[in-house]
């Protein structure tokens, strides 16, 4: 198999980085080719950038809680693409104020994202899930969505 | 090759100037606003003079800004009782990227609705004229905190209203608050900001320069915190500036400290004299840890104290202070003077003779400034007639690399890691040119640690998490 391809960035106007580095170098780490947009995407940049490298799934991070405004139709900028079936993930501060793990959770799986970790520092979890997932293949994923 | 000189200073500043002051939020400032006042300001609002009648231990400054002309003042006279030797006026960030027309619009509803919509002062929203009464009958330096990449017509406010130190710079004023100012354009707003400064100094009464060593806060490895107060010390004499403070933030070892500051303080009179800038007096500011802060208040409490401790030992001129509410949000004003009490207690009882000196600081202050020197050398030697233009270059080309910064020219090819003392050392260098000794005595000081550890990245999440 080849080596799989993440995408990550934040997502918004946030420009703190620290987590970002810590996920690119972890992912980097795990065996993961690693393309980071660094900070001020937009969700069609995920989707573009997804396209123009053959993604197998885009972590996006998101401090402030700006996350829900700017995810809210993520999916559908992939589907748009052609490419439906990859892997999304979400994770950071996702929501203004107090709200439970498993609000924050359907809420953006409704936006169509595969894993969601809100408020969450647990990447080597996060890389375990993503190991799973991608073992799963792509057109279980394809059928999924 | 850059040679820093004076050649470098801007021409025709006055046309310039009226520029920049035409902006229609300058309300009425003229070219000559701050000169004729500054040339009234008491002797002892200049930071030269507070700093020339210090005695032994640090001089202390807190943080602070707030909307509103009455809580900024009520800020400044508790800061002022509390025992602090600077006062601290910090802008909120509309007015850092120059959008004056939302920091009025906010200060306005600040006002109505007796809540706080701005993270600090707006100056600019203030104007000059009001910001004087701030200082009526102050007797002590007032220091402009802000973290702004254009800062003409900030620097130009803030000198008219009577404050005549101005902290920032066009490299630690950008890359660790932005993400996509141009870089370039940056170091030449701050050679105005610099020429300005000059400009309004006497021999007597120099407006002081300091530049913000801290950066990211994040992992920055101490050699490249004294190549960047070297460049930013360099770039403010080439225009004229006599009096400049070159800074840096609490590592998290003790040692490390001692050494930056040995080491600061060396290079930075060395590059100045051997470029003929023998005429600017500099001085050392130490900030308290930057990183995350506990949030338990009586932790948060201790490292203040153990820092201040830190900061007396290695001599430092000033030290710029935290308090306990840093992790929880902006400190009331009364957690402000706490924090002066906390750190003026240590000053009062302790004396530090000289400075603490062992083997183990002898070997980091010479590492710190092996690296440092190749760095700044092969800054002076990349292409480009004035050194802001090799600056630039240094960038691009990851010459200089600083961890976490959110800025699109940073190449962030170099990653650091505490070794088993706490001690920040570069695991890989990157394009960071740096002797393969050097890289080999990081590599071996590195190595204790390494073992017991494991992923990068999670020893990582560890050394930037270190005191909270």
């Amino acid at each position: 198999m080849s080596v799989a391809r993440v995408v990550i960035g934040v997502i918004g106007d946030d420009i703190h980085v620290v987590g970002n580095r810590i996920i690119q170098l972890a992912l980097s780490e795990a065996g993961f080719e690693v393309f980071n947009l660094l900070t001020r995407n937009r969700p069609e940049h995920f989707a573009q950038a997804a396209l123009e490298v053959n993604a197998d799934a885009v972590f996006v991070s998101s401090l402030n809680g700006e996350g829900e405004f700017w995810c809210s139709d993520f999916r559908s900028h992939f589907v748009a693409l052609g490419i439906p079936s990859v892997l999304l993930y979400v994770g950071g501060n996702l929501v203004v104020g107090r709200r439970s793990q498993e609000d924050v959770a359907r809420l953006f799986a409704q936006f169509g994202f595969d894993r969601v970790y809100h408020q969450s520092a647990d990447i080597d979890g996060a890389i375990a899930d993503l190991l799973e997932d991608l073992s799963h293949g792509h057109s279980e994923r394809a059928r999924a969505h | 090759m850059a040679i820093p000189s004076a050649h470098a200073r801007i021409d025709d500043i006055e046309k310039y100037r009226e520029r920049v002051i035409a902006h229609p939020w300058a309300q009425d400032l003229t070219r000559d606003s701050a000169r004729s006042y500054l040339g009234d300001l008491p002797r002892r609002r200049f930071p030269a003079v507070a700093y020339a009648e210090k005695g032994d231990a640090p001089l202390i400054q807190p943080r602070g800004g707030v909307p509103t002309f009455a809580d900024q003042q009520a800020l400044t006279r508790q800061l002022d009782e509390a025992g602090a030797d600077f006062i601290p006026l910090t802008i909120d960030s509309n007015t850092r990227h120059n959008r004056y027309d939302v920091a009025a619009e906010l200060l306005a509803r600040s006002e109505e609705e007796e809540k706080n919509y701005l993270n600090g002062y707006p100056l600019i929203a203030h104007g000059f004229r009001l910001t004087r009464d701030l200082y009526r009958d102050l007797d002590k330096p007032v220091s402009l905190r802000h973290g702004t990449p254009d800062a003409r017509l900030l620097a130009e406010v803030a000198l008219a209203s009577g404050i005549v130190e101005i902290e920032g710079g066009g490299i630690c004023y950008c890359l660790p608050y932005s993400e996509g100012f141009p870089l370039d354009r940056c170091l030449l707003y701050w050679q105005y900001v610099d020429r300005i400064c000059a400009l309004h100094s006497t021999d007597a009464a120099p407006v002081h320069r300091e530049s913000f060593g801290p950066l990211t806060a994040t992992m920055v490895p101490p050699s490249l915190v004294v190549v960047v107060q070297i460049l930013e010390a360099l770039l403010a004499a080439e225009q004229g500036v006599t009096s400049f403070a070159v800074s840096f933030a609490q590592t998290g070892s003790p040692s490390q400290d001692v050494a930056t500051a040995q080491v600061l303080r060396k290079l930075v009179r060395h590059y100045l004299d051997s470029f003929g800038f023998e005429a600017v007096n500099t001085f050392l500011v130490y900030h308290q840890w930057m990183g995350q802060f506990p949030t338990d208040r009586t932790c948060a409490a201790a490292l203040i104290t153990a820092s201040a401790q830190i900061g007396g030992m290695i001599g430092a001129d000033k030290i710029v202070v935290k308090t306990t509410d840093e992790a929880l949000g902006v400190p009331t004003a009364a957690i402000n003077a706490e924090a002066v009490r906390n750190v003026r207690y240590v000053f009062d009882r302790f004396r530090w003779a000289d400075q603490i000196g062992s083997s183990h600081v002898e070997v980091e202050a010479e590492l710190i400034e092996s690296e440092a020197r190749s760095v700044i050398e092969a800054i002076f030697d990349l292409p480009g007639e004035l050194l802001w233009e090799s600056v630039f270059r240094a960038f691009q080309q990851g010459v200089i690399d600083i961890p976490f910064s959110p800025h699109i020219d940073n190449a962030n090819q170099l990653i650091t890691m505490r070794d088993a003392n706490g001690s920040i050392r570069i695991k890989e260098s990157g394009n960071v040119p740096i002797q393969q000794a050097d890289r080999k005595r990081e590599r071996e000081l590195l190595a204790s640690r390494e073992k017991a550890s494991g992923k990068t990245f999670r020893s990582l999440l560890v050394d930037i998490n270190m005191m909270s």
